[in-house]
């Protein structure tokens, strides 16, 4: 088990996939999370309903698409709508378990900045903004991120907060009037696992990635990382898995750069 | 605006608040209204060429909605006629986009005194898989145009709102973020539950620009694929143009009115363009033309890191500047390239 290679990314996609339960509604987006998905689909959870905010309810995936509007995530759907009716009618009305969303910048209460990186008004980088992930992190009864665990991502303050986490405590998203007062909240990286700690609404460490060294997450976090006494590893990828994400999801590669562990 | 509740985001961010009077980006709620009250809407034949639906319906200084979501069903072929034609100070409003607004933003890089975009209002722009958008970058850097930034559903809303003829819409998400601090909504305690709940404005573009599958002569469209929020920015809008892959006959359109996702009272003007979306998609037709697109960004990639020019007036001159019209660029796009993302579509289902 220990010697079959695999990289970093796979076994991020391969944890995030044991985070989603069968007959869930997954809000997804491109990238990593819809190759994580397909694979829950592919192995214990057959029966997930993936939602795309482009209006796609319920396809049945195939191959990793490149868009949220690419004819490959909308094949064989149930419906195809409008961004209002699944972002409002079906997310906002409270249908979905599990949103996966992510950020360049994630602080220590688990709030996501994909807009800017430096002033908002004269900005070093602009990003995006937020696109669906606002709305995602609002309403999904659990939030999963898989993110590379790099100091300057892992910050004190995001530049600019674009998704709310837990904002500033237990309290901040009761008081922000959003309807999904304690989501959980899991972050992935090629490091860890991390979740929110309910009492302070801040993230703590759950899990380490295979040979990883807390010290290691230490000195890769920016903000002061809650550490629980006992932390698990997670599990090594079987071939199975690694086979569904190399043969049938991601045959092309497209979301897997070449980096060995 | 002055703001009466908001959540502890003011506490938390980097950015400091600052108050400023409210002010509509395009045709305010009542202004809007009368526009569509006064003009005529009767049933009659709007066929007519981009060139003079552009002539006859842009002007400086507009509000424009752009259709599509991202890459799909994206209103090129319009975008290229406006920047022939010129149009300077405009407004953007739009979900999620990159190829439209990234054409808009580099001609405006090119020659402000042609083309220029003075306001965003938007939820995303950048080009998903192949990387961020050099132009917006270049500009929001340079603090050469105003954002208001919103998230994907407070833009569907906004549009929605604009189209129900409301002045705003409530929303339960952007609380807690930045957003309260820069866009122009507001948060306030919801009367009925006593929560907060965040308000975002009507928007109502002067001129919505839409590509669909099929339209009849009178503008009633079909969508195939997702709708996007093109019947809400149609409906929002005080204009629209429409460009159709296919015009299909009256009798087809009649046969099936469950069909039809925008009503022809909510266009102004009707024109066949095929690929009209290109190098976006659209479903039914043809894929993304990634490698003409790839071919763009890397352009205005490369001027966003070195500041020459020179490639992308290339770009400009050979695609937009020296076509006389949408035809004559693709014209200039290989026949293979054109059959190729027709193959990659795939032939989904749609009906004409």
């Amino acid at each position: 088990m220990g010697d079959i290679a695999y990289k970093k990314e796979e076994l991020m996609v391969i944890e995030a996939s044991k985070h989603i339960n069968d007959g869930e509604i997954v809000f997804t987006g491109i990238g990593l999370p819809v190759v994580a998905v397909t694979l829950a689909q592919k192995t214990h959870a057959p029966n997930v309903t993936v939602v795309v905010e482009s209006g796609v309810v319920g396809p049945q995936l195939k191959l990793a698409p490149l868009s949220i509007a690419d004819s490959k995530i909308m094949r064989r759907a149930a419906r195809l709508g409008s961004l209002r009716e699944v972002l409002a009618c079906i997310l906002q009305r409270g249908m979905v378990d599990v949103g996966f969303i992510g950020g360049a910048q994630i602080d220590q209460y688990a709030n996501l900045n994909s807009t800017v990186i430096g002033d908002y008004y004269k900005p070093k980088v602009r990003f995006p903004g937020s696109g669906g992930a606002n709305p995602i992190a609002s309403h999904a009864k659990r939030l999963l991120i898989i993110t590379p665990h790099q100091k300057r991502r892992f910050v004190k303050k995001c530049d600019y907060i674009t998704s709310p986490g837990y904002i500033d405590g237990p309290y901040g998203r009761k008081n922000a009037g959003l309807r999904m007062w304690n989501p959980s909240i899991t972050v992935i990286t090629d490091l860890c696992v991390m979740d929110i700690d309910s009492a302070s609404g801040k993230l703590q460490l759950a899990k380490l990635m295979p040979d990883v060294t807390i010290e290691q997450v230490v000195e890769n976090t920016s903000f002061e990382l809650i550490i629980p006494p006992k932390v698990d590893v997670v599990d090594l990828p079987t071939e199975t898995e690694l086979n569904l994400i190399r043969k049938e999801i991601d045959p092309e590669g497209i979301y897997f750069s070449n980096k060995q562990n | 605006m002055t703001r009466e509740v908001s959540s502890s985001i003011e506490k938390l961010s980097k950015i400091e608040y600052k108050e400023r009077a409210f002010k509509w980006w395009g045709p305010s709620p009542d202004e809007a209204r009368k526009i569509q009250v006064s003009k005529p809407k009767e049933l009659k034949d709007k066929r007519t060429t981009l060139k003079d639906a552009v002539k006859n319906l842009i002007t400086n200084g507009q509000n424009l909605g752009l259709g599509g979501f991202v890459n799909t069903r994206v209103p090129i072929a319009i975008v290229h006629e406006i920047i022939r034609q010129g149009a300077r100070d405009l407004t953007l409003s739009l979900q999620s986009n990159s190829m439209a607004c990234e054409l808009l933003a580099g001609a405006m890089i090119l020659d402000k005194t042609r083309v220029s975009i003075k306001r965003v209002e938007l939820a995303w722009w950048a080009y998903e898989v192949i990387g961020l958008a050099p132009l917006l970058r270049y500009l929001a850097a340079n603090g050469m145009v105003e954002l208001d930034d919103y998230t994907n559903y407070g833009m569907a809303a906004r549009f929605k709102a604009g189209a129900m003829g409301v002045p705003f819409m409530p929303t339960r998400d952007h609380g807690g973020t930045d957003m309260e601090l820069v866009n122009r909504g507001t948060m306030i305690e919801c009367p009925f539950t006593g929560r907060n709940v965040y308000l975002v404005p009507a928007c109502h573009p002067d001129v919505g620009l839409i590509h669909v599958q099929a339209a009849d002569k009178y503008g009633n469209c079909r969508i195939f694929g997702p709708l996007c929020t093109c019947p809400e920015i149609a409906m929002a809008s005080t204009y629209t143009i429409v460009t159709a892959e296919e015009i299909i006959p009256e009798e087809s359109l009649r046969t099936y009115p469950n069909l039809t996702e925008i009503p022809f009272v909510a266009v102004d003007a009707v024109v066949t363009q095929p690929y009209g979306a290109y190098p976006g998609a659209t479903y039914g037709f043809y894929w993304f033309g990634m490698e003409h697109m790839k071919m763009f960004r890397g352009i205005c990639e490369e001027f966003r890191v070195t500041g020459r020019k020179d490639k992308l007036k290339e770009y400009y001159d050979r695609y937009i500047y020296g076509c006389e019209t949408f035809d004559h660029f693709l014209a200039k796009i290989s026949s293979k390239e054109l059959r190729e993302v027709k193959e990659l579509d795939g032939n989904r289902p749609i009906i004409l």
